[in-house]
């Protein structure tokens, strides 16, 4: 049952990252378009991620459910120490829901858009890199876990841990990993007319992608980041990553071409096997500490609340899934039926 | 303010904020989905507006509530990650529902708004309902996890230990049921009563009367329900405290000595130095039995349970309960009112009946916030009842005063825009008379 609970914990890190990734990146994709693309941006984002954005959003609170219910001391160590990116995160997250729907909902069109479209851009770009920053915190050996609170300063303790180069680049990988996933998937859900705008924006994407990763790589180096090691020294990590950089070509021509699901299902292909490298180099000790690394199958819970946990997972993924799926197709189905 | 009282208070507020949100956001789609169905039976176009303002109104109050609660279940780890590390897996069952439940709603959410005019109308008419349903669940499932604080169950306190857990009776502890059944109505009642009191100052202001009218009985109808039944539930609480947390009952009614055939003080100005509550009315053995059902019985005051084990706000909890009680029988005879106006239409004409209900918009939701004051309050220092103190589960991270700065005025500024986006709203549909 832990593995159920696991996999679960597996594909709601993964559909949060794609999901609600395209999401954010779509606001990242907003705020660097000029005045006009904005425009048009803002309408065709509304038109795909209307129906399924809270959807999307739910991912990240099953997350820390499964966390919290089935590996207690691992969840523990996150909020104590990552507290302040994961508060900015909550900040984030807050403004940028509103805004969206102020936006959408505001009775009156008037100059009030301008101030929710600024705040649902900023945050859109600003979110993703504390999400990014926490996801770098845990990998980047700087949580020290001291024997008495006193004996450390609050910097090394609250803010060294993610406010550090890797951190960073880790944050502004994801966010661009973000506008990557959006731009993509607007290529598909674009007019004709304004689909080169969006195959445009992914070839700056993927370039940007590929820069930061490799940014992140380096750091790693010179800083000596486990993590690094660990991965360099798994051979499935590196096959996925081979694999993923692989895709690129056939992907970048699918970009040109203009095609859509093929572009689409790379991408999504693409994301996938890194995050499952990133994972699966470092499992099953998913917190690198400055000391020592925690085991996340060690914090689990006792069998019985695995059991119940895993349980109710499969019978809400059976009730969930084919709900979600239907969401998201009828409202495919029906641009199919508009065209 | 230090670490524990800015922890403490940044989770009140953020839960205050929540909670009017959530409420609002759980029973508005109960209204939209009537006011949806009378237009589909009637094809008068009034309803179709309606339907689509309030539609409006609940895709604001939602995803305000899904924000804000999304932000509660990080603080609740945020705040109090001891609580969280040994309560987690237990009261894990209501909170793995719970997020189960979201997400139909979540679902359901998305087909409703976006499904006009693309879904088959019966469908589409039914995700309504879906919505008010899931969202029905996910307040019970809450409120179970907020039992389970008071009336902790479903595991073996050994040593400082949490062994043999079972979540599942856990889910089901003693508190759960009176708990959900009090909270479901008082959200109902809270809701109906605000929504109703904007319509009626709009028929009070003539704006629009046909369709305010309208929407003011849907709601109203709803409200006066609850209101009508809260105070029969709110009895079942008060025993059900009177047995599990005897020093809550207690503080509820400053009742400091134990006494047989204990009266019940109405109001009253509470002096916790002196331990003396003065100008109150007071009615004799009421208290007794309110509590045990027996004019006679003992009930034990506070200075009959040790000092650490006291909330130390007695006031507080007393003015709440008072303010709770005073509201819940002001709105049951005004829900009574309600529904004599049927019979005494002529009430309609009048200005007074308007007021009236504008005037009580308000009340509901301060009823419903005095009351979780009382819970939460009367729980302390309790963080689970009998089991972990509060100060032992908050953060140990310092500066927790800032984090709460940072909610007081990221909330309030939302809040100011929620109340500024919904007279827009108004605005809005008494300039749409066409239809
Ligand atoms: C519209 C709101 C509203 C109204 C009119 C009332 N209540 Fe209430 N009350 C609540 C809203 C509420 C609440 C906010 O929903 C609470 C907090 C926790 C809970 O489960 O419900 C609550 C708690 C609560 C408790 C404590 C339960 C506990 O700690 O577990 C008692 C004893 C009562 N109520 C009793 C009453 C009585 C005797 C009422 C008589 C009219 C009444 N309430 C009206
Ligand atoms: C929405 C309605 C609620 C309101 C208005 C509310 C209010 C409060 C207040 C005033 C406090 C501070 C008590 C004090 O410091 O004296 C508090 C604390 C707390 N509440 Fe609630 N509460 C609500 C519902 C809940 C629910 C549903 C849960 C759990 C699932 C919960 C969990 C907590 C926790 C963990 C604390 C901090 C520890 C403590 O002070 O006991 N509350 N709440
Ligand atoms: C008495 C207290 C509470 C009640 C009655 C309540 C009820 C609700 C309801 C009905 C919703 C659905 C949103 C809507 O329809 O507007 C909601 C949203 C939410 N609540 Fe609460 N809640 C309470 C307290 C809490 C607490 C203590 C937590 C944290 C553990 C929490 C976490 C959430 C989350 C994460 C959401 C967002 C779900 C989404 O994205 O749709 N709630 N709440």
């Amino acid at each position: 049952m832990l593995y159920v609970v696991l996999f679960f914990l597996a594909i709601s890190l993964l559909l949060y990252v794609i999901l609600a990734g395209a999401d954010f990146g779509a606001g990242i994709v907003e705020l660097f378009s000029s005045d006009q693309n904005q425009q048009i941006t803002k309408k065709t984002v509304y038109r795909v991620m209307g129906p399924v954005w809270e959807a999307n959003h739910i991912w990240i609170i099953i997350i820390l459910v499964i966390l919290w219910v089935g590996f207690p001391e691992f969840y523990n160590v996150l909020v104590l120490y990552l507290h302040i990116p994961i508060t900015l995160v909550l900040l984030g997250i807050t403004l940028r829901g509103v805004a969206f729907v102020f936006r959408h909902y505001d009775a009156f069109k008037d100059k009030s858009q301008i101030l929710y479209d600024w705040m649902f851009r900023i945050s859109s770009f600003v979110t993703p890199i504390f999400l990014g920053m926490t996801f770098g915190a845990m990998l980047s050996g700087h949580i020290i876990i001291p024997e008495h609170i006193e004996s450390q300063s609050f910097y090394n303790l609250f803010i060294a841990p993610w406010f550090n180069g890797f951190s960073v680049f880790v944050g502004l990988f994801f966010a661009a990993l973000c506008a990557f996933l959006a731009s993509i998937l607007l290529i598909g859900e674009a007019s004709d007319e304004e689909r080169p705008i969006y195959v445009r924006k992914s070839r700056i994407a993927t370039v940007t992608v590929i820069i930061m990763g490799f940014l992140v790589l380096c750091f790693s180096y010179l800083y000596d980041i486990r993590f690094l090691s660990n991965f360099v020294k798994n051979p499935y990590a590196l096959t996925l990553v081979a694999i993923s950089a692989l895709l690129i070509f056939p992907l970048l021509r699918s970009i040109k071409l203009a095609r859509k699901i093929t572009t689409r299902t790379f991408t999504g292909v693409q994301v996938v096997l890194i995050l499952i490298a990133a994972l699966i180099a470092q499992y099953p000790n998913l917190i690198i500490t400055s000391d020592a690394s925690i085991n996340i199958l060690k914090t689990a819970a006792p069998d019985k609340v695995i059991n119940v946990l895993g349980i109710s997972l499969i019978v809400g993924g059976c009730i969930i899934l084919p709900g979600l799926y239907h969401l998201f197709r009828s409202f495919k189905m029906i641009k199919i039926f508009e065209r | 303010m230090d670490n524990l009282d800015a922890a403490r208070l940044q989770m009140a507020f953020t839960l205050i904020f929540h909670i009017v949100f959530a409420c609002i956001g759980m029973v508005m789609p109960f209204f939209m989905v009537v006011a949806h169905k009378k237009w589909l039976n009637t094809k008068n176009p009034i309803y179709l507006t309606l339907t689509k303002s309030w539609q409006k109104g609940v895709a604001i109050f939602f995803v305000t509530g899904a924000v804000s609660g999304t932000a509660l279940s990080f603080e609740l780890g945020l705040l109090w990650p001891e609580f969280m590390k040994h309560a987690g897996p237990i009261i894990g069952m209501p909170f793995s529902l719970e997020g189960a439940a979201f997400f139909v709603e979540a679902i359901a959410l998305g087909f409703y708004l976006y499904g006009w005019n693309r879904l088959p109308k019966k469908f589409h008419w039914f995700t309504g309902i879906i919505v008010g349903i899931a969202g029905v669940a996910s307040g019970i499932l809450v409120v179970s996890a907020n039992g389970w604080m008071n009336a902790p169950s479903g595991f073996d306190y050994v040593n400082g230990e949490f062994l043999n857990i079972d979540p599942i009776k856990a889910l089901f502890n003693p508190g759960w049921f009176t708990q959900a059944l009090h909270m479901t109505l008082a959200a109902f009642t809270a809701t109906g009563f605000a929504v109703a009191g904007v319509h009626a100052f709009q028929v009070y202001k003539k704006k629009h009367k046909e369709l305010h009218m309208k929407a003011f009985k849907i709601a109203l109808t709803f409200g006066a329900l609850a209101a009508i039944l809260q105070p029969i539930s709110g009895d079942i609480s008060a025993k059900d405290i009177a047995k599990r947390q005897p020093v809550k009952l207690a503080a509820m009614e400053a009742h400091y000595h134990t006494q047989k055939g204990a009266p019940l003080y109405i109001g009253g100005i509470v002096d916790n130095e002196n331990q003396t509550v003065s100008y109150k009315i007071e009615i004799p053995k009421a208290l007794s039995f309110l509590a045990f059902g027996d004019f006679d019985a003992e009930v034990k005051g506070l200075n009959d349970f040790p000092e650490d084990v006291r909330p130390k706000n007695i006031a507080l909890v007393h003015y709440a309960f008072q303010i709770m009680v005073g509201i819940g029988s002001l709105l049951l005879i005004v829900g009574l009112l309600f529904f004599i106006s049927f019979k005494k239409q002529i009430w309609w004409q009048k200005k007074w009946f308007w007021i009236l209900f504008a005037v009580l918009a308000p009340t509901g939701f301060i009823a419903l916030e005095a009351g979780w004051i009382v819970t939460e309050v009367g729980r302390q220092p309790w963080i689970i009842h009998n089991i972990m103190k509060t100060k032992d589960a908050v953060t140990p991270m310092p500066g927790m005063v800032y984090s709460f700065y940072m909610y007081i005025v990221l909330y309030t500024v939302l809040t100011v825009a929620v109340t500024w986006l919904m007279t827009r709203q108004i605005k809005f549909l008494n300039n749409s008379k066409t239809v």
